[in-house]
């Protein structure tokens, strides 16, 4: 090719490379939770399941809410809400319940969540769910992560005791780390590369993170 | 364009697309590297441009709620939340959906000016807005629907305009196809025959386009064959990024050549009445309407200041404008150039100019497709992911 040609390629290629470069920017959260999150234990020490307990922002709350009806102005009963609370759990699905469960450095897997509902409390809706795993496990060191690799969610564990081992061994301890804590973010980058092999879980650097080890 | 604006323009566009770029390598670059051991940790949630962008976003987006809360005690509020949602526009344009890439294209493929891109820009993202404040009001406010229901009306809208993109995509590879192939034919140029092929092109598509289709898209198929057939008549003096010089040589050659054609007059097409040529574009970009601003507009209505949500919409698509007619400008200037460097090599210059609209029509159709099957740039923001 000319070097005209070439100008021109290279002219049309950065134009290309600039609306993809800000397509990337698209991704920025839209829905704000804030979450607590319990962890389940059996009596025999062993890991049934997490149960949940996210506070929606106040604008993703007034817009679901949008044309639900309720017997007192202001005030939604958990009947009232049912319907809402199922089409969460029901979209929520799509995206796995932004809930990341390793035990042992093995991925584990959830149930359709059971025991769920939403509250409204102070202009916020709470969505309260049970995720059961698959099969009990009792590892050593489990990971849980709860975020959206999307971005679309952003993810904030609560201020106020975000984690709790509900029936754990005593033993038992647990971390956690937030995503605005630098060394948090990295890690959770450079995991994420060594097991999807690629940078598509933009949000991983977001995750936050659980590690509950018992020995 | 004087080659100086122009010029200046072009440096303007490759410092920013240099810069995006390299963030963008920079980025991938520090998330891929497995070996190499410890990275270095980052202080912030995402470094670079793109973060910054995203920081930015979310800062403005998340002020609207508060600043709408504000404003029920306090008027003076609402000034805030007009500059907020004006600044979050700037910011949320970068991203897909609306109607950046689309418009872009479609201004390359129709070579069309700068000013035009402008008005364009503007013109949909205003139709953006009263879409997003008609759903609500009559959905919200008049019928009390469901943010489910009312996700099923946006959803109908955005799969129209999807199809309107596509169809609009079609048409354009149609006649820029036609040109393409045709400009193949006669490489390497020979003028007399050029001429000839063009008058012909010009005297099937004037025939063809009058009449029974949609104004827009009509106009924009015709226009295209003026401009074309310009370009070809002047091929030894090369100005054509000049709209009105352009103009004049076709409206020069009509007399010459084309007195059968039944479209309409060129200087119908040139000016401030002209743009109507571009509502097919405005249409097809404009119909989907922003889900943020459909988001705000509910949290106002349910404050009971709906005219603020109403405000704050409008003051977000001038925000959207903004940055989809600075892109669209970086466009229509990358195309000027792409034209002069074209023009300065000597028979292959048209061809290659021939390709490029080529190509930017299939991109137009691309983004329709793509959109409507949601392979490409799933849009995330429908409904709020269907209400999480």
């Amino acid at each position: 090719m000319r070097p005209m040609t070439w100008r021109l390629t290279g002219w049309l290629t950065l134009v290309m490379l600039a609306m993809l470069g800000v397509t990337a920017a698209q991704a920025h959260p839209h829905v704000w939770i804030t979450s607590t999150s319990e962890l389940m234990y059996a009596p025999d020490g062993s890991i049934t399941g997490v149960r949940h307990a996210w506070t929606f922002d106040d604008m993703f709350s007034t817009y679901a809410l949008q044309g639900i009806e309720s017997k007192k102005k202001g005030v939604y009963t958990h009947e009232e809400l049912a319907s809402l609370a199922q089409t969460n759990v029901e979209s929520l699905k799509e995206f796995g319940f932004f809930t990341f469960a390793k035990a042992d450095g093995k991925k584990q897997k959830f149930e359709e969540p059971v025991d769920y509902f939403l509250e409204y409390k102070g202009g916020f809706l709470v969505l309260h769910f049970t995720l059961p795993l698959k099969t009990p496990v009792k590892p050593k060191v489990l990971a849980l992560e709860v975020f959206d690799p999307t971005f679309f969610v952003d993810f904030k564990l609560a201020d106020k005791d975000p984690i709790r081992l509900v029936g754990a061994p005593e033993a038992c301890k647990f971390e956690f780390q937030r995503p605005n804590d630098g060394a948090a973010s990295a890690q959770a980058l450079g995991e994420q590369n060594f097991t999807d092999g690629g940078n598509v879980n933009f949000g991983a650097m977001f995750a936050n993170k659980i590690t509950v080890t018992c020995p | 364009m004087r080659p100086q604006l122009s010029r200046t323009l072009a440096l303007g566009a490759l410092a920013v697309t240099a810069v995006l770029t390299i963030d963008g390598v920079m980025h991938v670059l520090a998330a891929q590297t497995p070996f190499g051991g410890q990275r270095p940790p980052m202080n912030e949630q995402a470094g670079g441009v793109i973060g910054w962008l995203l920081a930015k976003q979310s800062e403005f987006y998340r002020e609207m709620s508060s600043t709408i809360r504000a404003a029920k005690t306090d008027g003076s509020a609402v000034w805030a939340l007009l500059a907020i949602s004006f600044a979050y526009g700037i910011f949320h344009a970068a991203g897909p959906g609306h109607g950046k890439a689309v418009i872009s294209s479609y201004l390359v493929a129709n070579r069309e000016t700068a000013r035009r891109g402008i008005a364009l820009a503007f013109v949909s993202a205003m139709l953006q807005s009263l879409v997003a404040v008609l759903i609500v009001a009559i959905g919200a406010w008049l019928l009390n629907i469901t943010a489910k229901t009312m996700c099923g009306a946006e959803k109908v809208i955005a799969i129209a305009s999807y199809g309107l993109i596509a169809a609009f995509g079609a048409r354009l590879v149609w006649t820029k196809g036609a040109n393409f192939i045709r400009a193949l034919q006669v490489h390497p140029p020979v003028p007399a025959l050029a001429l000839a092929s063009v008058s012909a092109s010009h005297s099937h598509a004037g025939h063809d386009h009058t009449g029974h289709d949609h104004a827009g898209h009509d106009h924009t198929g015709h226009d295209h064959v003026h401009h074309q057939h310009s370009h070809f008549d002047a091929h030894h003096d090369h100005s054509h990024d000049d709209h009105g010089h352009a103009h004049n040589h076709s409206g020069h050659v009509h007399d010459e050549h084309c007195g059968h054609s039944h479209g309409p007059l060129p200087s119908e097409l040139a000016g401030p009445g002209g743009w109507r040529r571009g509502l097919g574009a405005i249409f097809a970009v404009g119909l989907r309407p922003c889900s943020g601003a459909i988001l705000v507009l509910v949290f106002a209505l349910a404050q009971g200041l709906f005219w603020a949500g109403i405000a704050a919409t409008f003051a977000m698509g001038l925000g959207t404008a903004i940055t989809v007619a600075a892109i669209a400008v970086l466009a229509v200037s990358a195309g000027g150039i792409a034209r002069r460097l074209s023009g300065a090599s000597d028979g292959s210059g048209a061809l290659i100019m021939r390709g490029i609209e080529f190509a930017a029509a299939g991109l137009v159709l691309l983004f329709g497709v793509g959109l409507l099957t949601g392979y490409l740039f799933a849009e995330p923001l429908t409904c709020l992911q269907s209400i999480l």
